[in-house]
Parts: structure tokens; sequence; C-alpha cells
């Protein structure tokens, strides 16, 4: 019997088109993406097809086909009720069991048939990859069954196992179809709310339990592999991983038992016994066959126009209501408000520490998870609404009614409307609840209202239209909502892995855009707004001919439709269609215009293109001699209010090299069309132009008479530079209303250009470049030496700036303060620098509120400290402020004198998120550390850390400048962690250490997977800021630790007093920087250097087990069990050995955890030590006089470690 | 003013030929279409309803093209499809309201007004604010009844009207319609032949998408006059009977079975006239027109 229902409900739905047409678009799909090479990203390293991408893809789409398991294992029972089957089907001879397993199986065995589409798919779109062009031939790796085969039984099946029967259950126990959906969702809220945890590093643990798809578990298993292993590996089922993915399959087997058992015909007939009414009963007059005779009422009708509009209106809102009524509708904007609340709450988290709630911040949730939430809501209801009279069987009536077409039609496109309009005011509700809740109550309603409602409402429009289009044009609810469901995908992910970023060209894209508290929404909003009325228009174009294909009456068949558009077809809409058209030709064109002719608008492939053929071109002149420039003269007018400057510089220059110098060779950073040249002179005269490329943006201009080897000359120049329209992308960040940030690159620098070459390997190998290992020159190399690594067009330079900006703001350049005044209404600012510096300055400019404190060192030294900040930014000045006097503090007592008479830091708008050490300035960005909310003392302190980084540039990089070659830059950016995470620790105490040290460890084992070259050590490492700041903080970290502070501290003092503001060749190199640490470290800790600046080593300590008990005298014995484990690894990820003589390793038990003197959660070390152990498994022991909890091997993961989790261990009693 | 249909043609995408070459001329009053289930009276029923598009023919409504200028004929039409459904979270008198309204009823008070009556007429009064999913059968028929009412309709369909009625409800719902019947054209879609005999001065019935016959009842009933014999045989010989009669109908009557056939002469063999009724002249033209039929 349950075979026979099994066969019939397997032939049942191998016929039927909807399993065919959801086979088919995940073949299309899995083929669409396979064939283009995946999601760019990863490393390049890593095939397109590598066993971890597979497995990634089909557990990602295994995700995504909840939609689909809804739509297939919902029905199956469903079917019987919708029918009507159910009142006679279920009196036949069969049993409940088998009813409900034998459908249960068919369906499912039609879901695992179906979800082989995606596999499919991607077989044959990895095997086309190649040939197809989309991406390069060689990120195809060989064909690995496998690798399929292991992510459909590990993932794709037992996934959908879980929604499947989660679904059917559902919709068995409570038969109703909506269940299906929303059960949907749900499983989006309980992945997301696993996402969302695992963000932050403690929770992983349980995140990957609760993640009921399992990609948490296993991401945390396989995020640290490298290319190499991503290619070949295949996560076994171990740990957390293998309890994941049996506890949630089986989880749903419990649900089905239960439904099985819970199932019954009567039940299921009659529907629930509770919240079902009795059918109401009547008594009637069984002697009056006339019944009542009143008589019925002659009434007016009106059909106008009015009527119509009236009937829109009306309908619109009656629909509006029964949506928002819908409990499920109120389940999933619930779900959606959590997420909301949600990303705000948690989303801006930075090292771990929270922001403020800012508006922004609170208006950028929406861009998280909220935005799944309302396509999900936005598809689905159209589908409702759209369908509403159909699916109660009220349509033969409803369609006869004397409403026109387009008042019903446009009626339901109001309702939606309005759910849009509803969703995008969500956002401010949810985000003045947060503040409120948060104790913060500056609600900037300006803020709210002009993003929700005038940028992201229109683009909640434009979504809404496309669903509704979809779904009037399908006219079939379920394949409607996967139609428009797999559109959104699209245009989602075309951009990512097709390489396509013209925004016109892909529906409701448009140029992101930042909400700044300094800048407010700046320039974006005409942008936005063009396009969101480009899109609209396309929307309106698409609702016309939507109205006339509105499918009214009972036959729905497409030539009937046709049939139907030809009859309404007529002048009203031609025109309205028209009249969009012309709209959308118009904003069309305009933002064409602004796009490519006001900017310059490059595809990715032909930017790639020109950079492989400047390289082509130009690198012949990579080693041309050319001028130093030794002084520099600024005279800067910046007219903030138009997005402009007028820029003079005056340089004097001299030749430093051995021979003539007879050409100039001139780097602009603009376009022609963003700036000019209206000055160029050379000792007063204008120097020819022998070779000028607009688009490579070189010139050559020949020096008449040359300039000998040590002469020197002054060079005049004059830019006009400013911003017109509106680009594709890009936030055109230099130039704003308030905030300016310009660099020297404004002006033009000398001679080609590496940074500016192709990188990527598989790049260069298509532009029929060879592959460049390094950028940067070998640290022996001549000209490498003789150059700076901030700029080889000069060495240190003396400065003097005049800058003028508008009368309300400030403008900022390195030096003192010489002079301000106003003239012309504008103010002028006259900054002049005492001493030399390196040729790498910005100018500011913006509305500033300015802080000042006097710094006083022990030798007498007087610094003036000025924080120039938002005014309504004063909330962490006091961290600034105590970082740059505690890093004054220790950098002058522990490496040399500070070399200016000020310390500025500069608060800069949040379109890019960094801090940058120029000369005695630090510009900060809004969203680093200036709204962070730091009343957790448990959070890392990242304000005072990152302050105290660029501090310590003004030595590791202004003190010693680093020459042009490969490794130097170790000496700017891994000494500037280093010296930061003393302050910090100094500050602080070592509480706060291990939670900075796991991030960092973190970021570097992340960093190494993603590696599309191969990862450089420290000593060599000219690109990878994983290796200088990641890796190095905690090799520095733990040298100090080896070595103590103090010496290690004296390799760098002397290591100043050689190099310090050293103003001519050669330059120091990295292994001038290493000398001094090997002279310092004792013989026995060579090693330790070695295979940390020379070679890539790993550890894979591990606590196996700890056990303790308590002896006579009242103390703790603890033996511990731990495991040693050193892997040395070439570049590319592969082992080279595994170095078997023994490391110094520190070894540690724990009693509770306490608090430190500043409330931060700190280990309580019973028994520290460091200890000298070969690799292999080792039996310790010690005594302790407290109770132990936790031990283990480096419990401070001060070592390079790739599972830093299992270091320590509880501690078993005995 | 008269519903007139000229050589309507209609093919489903599945190839079923669902109206054949159907003219028809419906004066006002009521209008019997009898037929087989599967026949093509709701293809019918429901082009003249302006929900289905015809392949070809005409449709025209005194003035009106049908399949054209379909928001005029809905104006003027009450439609009760032979299925429907029903907001069931919706009170039947708010649901009455919302469909006056969108029949253009505009004044309140006179919607009010024109759902009470209406209420009062289909017997749901005293239910007139419980929820529509709450309704048993009869009353959502009932309900359905009501909406076809509104709004001065001169162009009633009604589509299987009486199924899921019981007999006293069906006999309220005949007075209310051949009241309504008497200046309006009210076309009556049933396989209930007594429905027609009691109602239509006219008619026709429709068979696999044909017209084969129309008229005025008594006329076709006084046609066959002469031509129907009936006759109880045993049941095992039934075979042999319809090889040799044109058996149009076959019934058991206090569990004999009684055969009528057709023979425009005395067929003898032990077989008496019969006064034919309408039931006799709607079988004899099924006959003709399809295999045998029982009853």
């Amino acid at each position: 019997m349950l075979k026979d229902i099994f066969l019939f409900e397997l032939k049942y739905r191998i016929k039927r088109p909807a399993t065919w047409a959801y086979f088919g678009i995940l073949f299309i799909f899995g083929w669409l993406i396979a064939a283009n090479g995946g999601n760019d990203g990863g490393s390049e390293k890593a095939f397109a097809n590598s066993a971890y991408e597979v497995t990634s893809f089909i557990m990602i789409i295994s995700i995504f086909s909840t939609v689909i398991a809804s739509a297939v294992m919902g029905v199956p029972v469903y079917r019987d009720i919708e029918h009507g089957v159910k009142n006679y089907y279920f009196t036949y001879p069969l049993n409940e069991r088998s009813y409900l397993l034998g459908r249960y199986l068919g369906s499912f065995v039609i879901l695992m048939l179906i979800s082989t589409g995606i596999v499919f798919g991607m077989i044959v779109g990895y095997a086309m990859g190649p040939g197809m062009g989309w991406e390069e031939a060689e990120r195809f790796g060989p064909l690995r069954l496998g690798d399929y085969w292991h992510a459909t039984t590990h993932f794709l099946w037992p996934n959908l196992l879980f929604t499947g029967t989660i679904f059917f259950c559902l919709v068995a126990l409570t038969r109703k179809i909506l269940v299906a959906y929303v059960g949907s969702v749900l499983f989006f809220i309980g992945y997301l709310v696993a996402i969302t945890l695992a963000a932050d590093l403690e929770n992983k643990e349980m995140a990957a339990l609760i993640d009921p798809f399992g990609y948490t578990a296993w991401d945390e298993l396989t995020r640290y592999w490298t290319p190499t292993e991503q290619n070949e590996l295949r996560q076994p089922l171990t740990g957390n991983y293998l309890i994941n993915r049996i506890l949630w399959p089986a989880l749903s087997i419990l649900l089905l038992i239960f439904t099985v058992i819970k199932f019954k015909f009567s039940n299921f007939i009659a529907g629930s016994a509770r919240g079902r009414k009795k059918k109401e009963e009547e008594t009637i007059d069984t002697h009056n066959i006339y019944g009542d005779r009143t008589p019925i009422p002659a009434v007016q009708q009106h059909f106008g126009t009015s009527f119509a509009l009236g009937n829109l209106f009306s309908q619109a809102w009656i629909e509006f209501k029964s949506v928002v009524r819908d409990p499920y509708f109120i389940g999933i904007i619930l779900g959606g408000v959590l997420f909301l609340f949600l990303d705000g709450w948690f989303g801006n988290t930075t090292y771990g520490t929270p922001s403020l709630p800012m508006t922004y911040y609170m208006i950028e949730a929406k861009n998280g998870n909220y935005i799944i939430f309302v396509m999900i809501i936005l598809v689905f209801y159209t589908g409702e609404v759209v369908h509403r009279d159909r699916t109660v069987g009220f349509n033969q009536i409803a369609d006869a009614l004397p409403v026109p077409n387009w008042s019903i039609y446009l009626g339901k496109f109001f309702t939606m409307a309005l759910i849009a309009f509803l969703l995008a005011s969500m956002i401010w509700i949810v985000g003045v609840f947060s503040q409120t809740i948060q104790g913060y109550f500056n609600y900037e309603f300006g803020k709210y209202f002009t993003d929700l409602y005038i940028l992201t409402f229109p683009m909640y429009l434009t979504l809404t239209i496309l669903a509704f289009f979809v779904h009037v044009l399908v006219n079939k609810k379920f394949l409607g909502h996967v139609i428009a469901i797999a559109i959104y995908v699209l245009m989602f992910s075309i951009p990512n892995f097709a390489d396509v970023d013209f925004n016109m060209f892909i529906y409701a894209n448009r140029p992101g855009y930042l909400i700044s508290d300094m800048n407010g929404f700046g320039h974006f909003i005409p942008a936005v707004t063009w396009f969101n009325v480009y899109w609209l228009a396309l929307g309106g174009m698409m609702i016309v001919v939507g109205s006339q294909l509105w499918s009214r009456g009972t036959d729905t068949a497409w030539r009937t439709r046709i049939q139907q558009f030809n009859d309404r077809w007529s002048i009203r809409p031609a025109l309205v269609l028209l009249g969009f058209l012309a709209i959308f030709l118009w904003t069309g064109f305009t933002i064409y215009h602004n796009v490519t002719v006001k900017n310059d608008y490059v595809s990715i492939d032909k930017s790639r293109r020109q950079q492989a053929n400047y390289e082509k071109d130009l690198s012949k002149h990579g080693r041309v001699y050319q001028p130093k420039i030794y002084d520099v003269k600024y005279e800067v007018d910046l007219y903030p209010e138009e997005r402009s400057t007028r820029a003079k510089a005056i340089y004097q220059i001299t030749n430093k090299s051995p021979q003539p110098i007879d050409s100039l060779h001139l780097n602009f950073s603009f376009s022609p069309k963003r700036g000019t040249l209206t000055v160029f002179e050379i000792g007063g005269i204008e120097p020819a132009i022998i070779y000028n490329d607009s688009i490579y943006q070189y010139q050559i201009r020949s020096l008449n008479p040359p300039l000998m080897p040590g002469d020197s000359t002054s060079m005049i120049m004059e830019i006009d530079y400013g911003y017109e329209g509106f680009p594709n992308e890009g936030f055109q960040r230099d130039l704003l209303y308030n905030g300016t940030f310009l660099s020297s690159d404004l002006f033009p620098s000398f001679g080609y250009n590496y940074q500016a070459e192709l990188t990527s390997d598989l790049q260069r190998k298509k532009h029929g470049l060879e592959i460049k290992e390094y950028i940067a020159p070998p640290h022996t190399d001549s000209l490498g030496l003789r150059n700076l690594l901030f700029g080889d067009d000069a060495d240190f330079v003396s400065f003097e700036a005049i800058i003028s900006t508008a009368p309300d703001q400030i403008a900022i350049a390195p030096g003192q303060l010489q002079k301000v005044w106003e003239e012309n209404g504008r103010k002028y600012y006259h900054y002049k620098n005492n001493g030399l510096i390196q040729n790498f300055f910005n100018i500011s400019s913006a509305r500033y509120a300015v802080e000042e404190k006097d710094w006083k060192g022990s030798r007498g030294e007087n610094v003036k400290i000025q924080i120039f900040h938002h005014a309504d930014h004063a909330y962490n000045l006091d961290r600034y402020f105590a970082s740059v006097e505690a890093s004054l503090d220790y950098f002058t007592n522990n490496f040399s004198p500070f070399q200016f008479e000020q310390m500025r830091i500069l608060e800069f708008p949040r379109y890019a998120s960094f801090a940058q050490s120029f000369p005695n300035t630090v510009p900060y960005s809004e969203s680093f550390g200036w709204v962070a909310d730091f009343s957790d003392p448990d959070d890392t302190d990242y304000s005072f850390y990152v302050t105290s980084h660029e501090v310590a540039h003004q030595w590791w990089g202004h003190q010693i400048a680093p020459s042009a070659t490969r490794g130097a830059n170790q000496i700017s950016e891994t000494m500037a962690q280093y010296s930061a995470m003393m302050v910090l620790k100094e500050r602080y105490g070592e509480a706060v250490m291990p939670k900075f040290l796991k991030y960092e460890l973190d970021s570097y084992l992340r960093g190494r997977a993603n590696e599309s070259k191969f990862e450089k050590t420290l000593l060599d490492n000219d690109t990878q800021s994983y290796v200088w700041y990641r890796k190095g903080s905690n090799i520095m970290y733990t040298l100090q630790d080896y070595l103590t502070e103090d010496t290690l501290n004296l390799a760098f003092q002397r290591f100043l007093d050689d190099y310090a503001l050293k103003n001519q060749p050669p330059y120091a190199t990295s292994y001038d920087w290493y000398g001094y640490i090997q002279e310092v470290t004792p013989d026995s800790l060579q090693y330790f250097l070695e295979e940390s600046f020379e070679r890539i080593t790993m550890y894979e300590n591990r606590a196996i087990e700890v056990t303790s008990k308590q002896n006579s005298k009242g103390q703790y014995e603890v033996t511990m069990q731990v495991e040693v484990k050193k892997v040395t690894y070439d570049g590319d990820g592969l082992v080279i050995d595994e170095p078997q003589e023994a490391s110094l390793i520190e070894i540690g038990v724990f009693g509770p955890d306490g608090t430190n003197e500043y409330g931060m959660t700190a280990k309580t070390p019973l028994y520290l030590k460091k200890m000298w152990l070969t690799p292999g498994v080792h039996e310790l022991k010690c005594t302790v006089d407290e109770a132990p909890q936790r031990a283990g091997i480096d419990p401070y993961n001060k070592l390079i470690d790739r599972i830093s989790d299992d270091n320590i261990t509880s501690v078993d009693a005995l | 003013m008269e519903l007139v249909i000229n050589n309507l043609n209609k093919t489903y995408s599945n190839g079923v030929h669902a109206i054949r070459d159907v003219s028809l001329t419906i004066p006002q009053g009521m209008f019997g279409l009898l037929g087989p289930n599967g026949a093509g009276k709701s293809s019918l029923m429901r082009t003249i309803a302006t929900l289905q598009e015809a392949d070809t023919g005409t449709i025209t409504l005194g003035e009106i093209n049908v399949l054209k200028q379909k928001d005029d004929v809905r104006r003027i039409l009450g439609y009760l499809p032979q299925e429907f459904g029903v907001y069931p979270k919706v009170s039947a008198q708010a649901m009455l309201d919302h469909v006056a309204r969108l029949k253009g009823v505009g004044n309140s008070s006179e919607r009010k007004a024109l759902v009470s009556a209406l209420l009062e007429r289909v017997n749901l009064y005293p239910v007139r604010k419980k929820n529509l999913g709450t309704f048993s059968g009869g009353m959502k028929q009932r309900f359905g009844i009501a909406q076809a009412l509104i709004g001065n309709p001169k162009l009633i369909i009604v589509d299987e009207p009486t199924a899921g009625l019981d007999p006293l409800e069906r006999n309220r719902f005949h007075n209310l319609l051949s009241e309504i019947g008497e200046n309006t054209i009210v076309i009556l879609s049933t396989h209930i032949v007594e429905d027609v005999t009691n109602l239509c001065k006219d008619m026709a019935i429709i068979c696999e998408g044909s017209v084969i016959t129309q008229g005025h009842p008594a006329e076709l009933v006084k046609a066959a006059e002469g031509k129907i014999w009936e006759k109880s045989i045993d049941k095992t010989n039934l075979e042999s009977y319809q090889q040799n009669y044109q058996v149009i109908s076959t019934r058991l009557i206090e569990g004999q079975t009684n055969i009528h056939i057709y023979s425009e002469i005395d067929p003898d063999n032990g077989f008496a006239p019969v006064k034919p009724d309408l039931e006799d002249v709607y079988f004899t033209q099924i006959f003709h027109n399809t295999s045998p039929v029982s009853a």
C-alpha cells in the first residue's frame, strides 16, 4: 500500500511541469554561476571548482532551495484539501501511516531529484567554463565527482530533508499551505541568527550548532584553508560539525514521527477541533414558500472615472488591511524587524567593540538581512494580492463586476506600494526604538525621512514593480514566487560574478552612497534620485504592459491573453507608455551623460586592459633617473561648496643622480575631466611636452638644458581640479562640502608608477604580461635603496603651505600654524614645518570643533596635542588624548625623542574607514572610533590602540623612512603594531591582550586563506597587509615575551640611533631591522626568529586532557596531556617539513576568570611556565594551590596556531 | 432587449471544442439552458458573462457587443457562477456592501437598504453579521444569489443555482427568479429538467458544445406527443431492447425496470404510449446526439 501511494506520487510529480521547472531553474542557475567561474573574491589560486567552492556553493543553494522545498513538500497533502479529494480519498481502505509516508517519500525523492539540477548545472557549467571565456580557463580545475557527491550528501540532501520534512509536517498538521511559506522565512531567521552570532568570535561554538544548514559549523573548520587545501580537501565529519549534521535532520525525522502518530484522517477532513467554528445552524419557516417578499429597492448606479478611482483606493486600502492583518505577514515582518534591530545593534563593531547607535547605522541596518525580508514580503504578498480572488474562488464573481481593469489592477499595485512604504517606515520606527532603549536620544528624523522616503522607498517600489510584473505575467502563484526570487537573486549576484558594474544596466541598481554626520547626504541625493526616477520610469512601462496582460476571467491561456492584449491596447495605454518611455530615455540619457561624459566610466575589463597597456608602453621608463624635491610650498584655495580647488605647488628640485636628467616624467592621478594643469614651469620656463597620453595620464617633458648632477632648480605647478555631475560609482571623497581630505597626489608624481600595474597573476597572463612575484625590488637593489617607500620623488623635504577655504571651515596641513587671516570672505591658514619631513602630506578642511592639550615630556619637550572633530562627536576625545599622551610617553622613553611640536588628530567623513599617519597629523575616519561605545570594559579600546598605532608611525615611517624595497614596509607597519601593543598593554595590563591577539591571529589566517599569489615572509613581504599587521603583531608580541620588552626596545633604540631622519641613501630595509633584532636575541631563541621572520611556521598545539587531584596538603596536583606540533609551509601553503627540535612554549593552569582594575575579564593564572617541548604528546605535571578550572598549552595564543580554540580545556577533577 | 448569439465558437488550449457554432436568441424572461454535464453550458455562460473570450462569432445584448464592450455588459449583469468561493473572514453584509459598491451603488444609504432587502429575500438576514467562512453550502449558495441580484441587472446568468439547496429554498429561489424574470433576461443553466419545466418559457438544449434544439418547452413537448412509448421489462433483457429500439431512458419504478423509447410509429411488443414530458424531450434530444443515458 505504501509502495502504491509512493509510486503514484512519483508518477504524478514526474509529469508535473513544476517539477521540471524547478529542476530547470536550478540547472540554469548552477550552470550560469559555474560557467562564470563562481564568485570572485577568494584566492585566484583556488580553482573556481575547488572542493571547497563546490561544497560551499551547493550548501548555499541548499539554503535558498528552502523555497523549493516548501513548494514541493508543502503541497502533497495540501493537494487533497485544495482539490477536495480528501472527502472521499480518505474513505478508501488506506491507513494513515501508509498514506502519509507514501506521500512524504514520493515527494522527497522528487525533491532530491529536483535538487540535483544544481549539481548537473554546475558540472556542465564548469566543464564549459574554460570555453566560454567569461573567466580565465586556468581557474577551472579537473572534474572531481567526489566533491559533488560529498556536498550533495553532506549538505544538499540533509538540508532539504530538514526543511522539506518540516514543511511537510507543518502542512499535514495545520492543513494550511501558508505555513510552508512562513516556515521558509523562519529558516532564514534561524540561519541569519546563527550568522549574526558567529560574527562575534566568542560565540562560534553556539553558532556552529544552531545553524540548521551547517554552514557555520563547516566554516568554523575550513575558513583557514589555504588555496591548495581548498582545491583538494573535503572536510570529514567531526566535532560540532558532525553533531550539527546529525542533529537537525534527526530533529526533522522526530517531527515526522510525531506527525505520523498524530495524523488522523478524520481530523484532517474536519479541520482541527480547536479554532474551527461550527457551521451556522438556522431555523427556517417552512410554511412560507415565497420567503420574504421584501421588495428589492431600485438603486442609482454611477460608473464614471471617480467611481473607478474610488474603487481603486478603497480596494487598495481593503487589501492593505487584509495583508497587514495576516498573521503570517506579521510573523515575517517581525522577523525582519528583529533583524533590523539586531543588525543595528551588533552590526557595527570594530575589534568586537560596538558603535553608538548613530542614525546612519540605524538606517544602514536596512542593507543587512532586512533586505531579504523585504524581498520575501514583496514577492509573496504580491502573489497573494494578485491572486487573492482566485485563491478563495471569488474570481468568477469579482471578474464579472463592472469595475474597469485599470482600477482593479492599479488598486492591487497600490496595495503593494503601501506595503513597500510600510517596509521603508519600519526602518525608522525600529531605529528610533533601538536608539531609545540604548539611551541615545539624538533622533535625526531629517536623516531618517530623507533616506527612507526619498532614496530608499523608490527603490523598494522598483523591486515591488518587478515582483508585481512577474506575478501578473506568470499568473501562477508558486511559479511566480520562484521566478521572481530567481530574478532577484540574479539581479543581486550578476554584478558580483560577471564583473558587470554599469548601474544603468542592472535593474534597481544605483550608485552607492553613505550618510555622514560631517557631510550629511553630501552630493549624493541628485545621483541617486536620477537613478530612482530612471528605474521607476522603466517600472511604469512594465506596469502599463502588465495592465494590458492582466488576466481577467477564467481563460488564462496565453493565446487568450494575447488576444485580450490586442483588444485592450489603445491610444491611452500607448500614451502613458510613451510618457514613461520619454522619462526613461531622458533620465537614461542624463545618467549616461553624467557617468560617461562628465565622468570617466571605464568597465572593469577595459580598466584592466589599460593597466596592462600602461605597463607595456611605459615600464621601460621604470628606472629613468628623476629629480628629487627638497622643498615644498603649497598655495591651495579650496572651494568646498563647489567641490573644487585651485592649487599651486612650488618645488625646489635637485638632481641627486649620477647622470644629467633631460626629461621629466609626470604621472597624474586624475583624468583631464577632473583637472587641468594650467601652469607648469621649471626654472621659469615651461618645458616642452614630448609625450602625452590622457588615458595613462602620463606626460614626458623635455628639460632643456638638462638638470646636471647636483644642480637645483624650481618647479611651479598650478592645477584646477574639481567635480562635475556624478559617476557610475564612487564617493569622490577628496573634495566635499564638509570634510575635504586631499593628499599630495593632487600634484603629479615623477616617473613610472609600479603601483599602477596589474598584480593578479591571472590578469597578467591574460593580458600577455609576465607574472610578477613582487612589486618592490629586493633589499639589495641599488635604485630601491636610493628611494623612499612613501614616495620616490623626494627624500626628506622642508614644507610650507598656505591654504584658503570657506570662512566657516578650518583648513589643516602638517607643520606649525603660522598665521590665520580672512581675505575676500575666505579664511587663510599658513602652516610651516620646522625641520624635515617626508614628501607625504594631506590637506583637510571642515567645520571643525577643536580641543587642545599640552604634553610635557620627561626631557622637557612640549607638544601641543590637537583634536579637530565634528562638533557632535565629542564622545571619545579623552581616549584619543590619553592615547597620544601614553604613546608619546612610551615612545620617547623607550625609542627616541619626538621630532615635532604638535600632534594633530582630525576627523574626516566616513566614506573611507581608516586612519593614516602623516607628519604630525593623523586623519581619522568618522566611523573609526569617534562614535564607538566603550561602555563595556571588556571591549577592545581600539580608539586608544589605533591612535597609538598612528602616533607610532611618527617614529616608524616618519623617523625611520623605509626604503623602496620589499620587506621594508614591515619597519613601518609591524613596528607600529608592536609599539601600539606595548602602549595598550601598559595602559590596560596583559588582560587586554588575549582577545586582541586572537583577532589578529584570526585575521592573519583568513588573510592567507584568500591569498592569490603566495604568502610572503616578514622579511620580503611587499604587499600583504595580513602579514605586516596581523602576523607581525603576533610575532612581535611573542618575541618581547621571550626576550623581555626592554631587551627588544634596546634593539629598536639602536636602529633609531642609526637610521632616524636619515636623509641619504641607502635607506632602511627589513634586513637592517632584522639585524638589530637578531643582535639582542640569544642563540637559543634564534630558531624563533628564523621560523617567524624567514619562514612560514604554524603550530598545532592542543590540550588533550587535563586532570587534577587534591593532595593531603590541600593542594591540587594537575596532570596535563598536551600535544605539540609545528609545521613549516611554503608560500603556496604546501608543507615543507615538521621541525623536530624543541620550542619554547608556555603552559598554564587557570582558576575562574577574574576582573582587573579596569573591569575587564582577566584570566587568573595559578601556574604559568615556559617550557622547551619537542613535537609529540607530553604529559606534564604541576601543583597549584587553588582549584584549577582550565589549563593547557600556549593559553594566551601567543604562537601562530591554526586551531587556537583547542589550546586550553577544562580540568577534570578526579 | 434581446441577447443574440451568432455562430459562437471556442476551443480551449487543451483542444476541447467547448462551444460549436452556437446561435441563440434569448428574449426577456426566463430562459433555460439544459444539457448534460460537460455539454458546454458553463463555457457559454462564462463567455456571456465576459469571463472568457470566444474564437469566432458574436454576442450582442441590445446595442452592446458583449465580446468587446465588456465593461458595459458588466454594468447590467448579475452572475452566479457554478462554483465560487468567499472571503472567509468577511461577513455576508459587508461583502454584499462591497459588491454593491463595485457595482456602482455609490450612495451608502441606498446600498444599505439594498443589501438588507437582498438579505431578507435570500433568508440570510439573521446571519448577516456572520463570517462567510462559517456558512453552510446552502447558505453560501444563497449569498451567491443575493450578490447576483445587486444593481438592477438587466441580464442575469445563473449557473446551476439550485445545487445544494433544499427543496424549500429551491422553491423560494424559483419564485424570486420568476419575479425578477418578468422584465429581465434570466439565463438559467441547469441539468435538472424540472427547473426548466417550472420556470422557463424559452429554452435550449445544448450537448457537446452545440445547441441541439430550442423553443418553448410546451411546444417541444407537444412535438414529441405520440412518439414516446414505455414498457416495464426484465432488466436482463435491457441490452436486447437497446439494440432494437431507441431507448432514451431507463428508470426503476418500484424495483421494476421501466424503459422509455422513441418511435414515430407504434412499436407494439407491449409498449404503451406515454404522454411525454420535457424530460422525455430532453432525453430524446440527448439520445439523438450521443450514446444512451440512464436516469
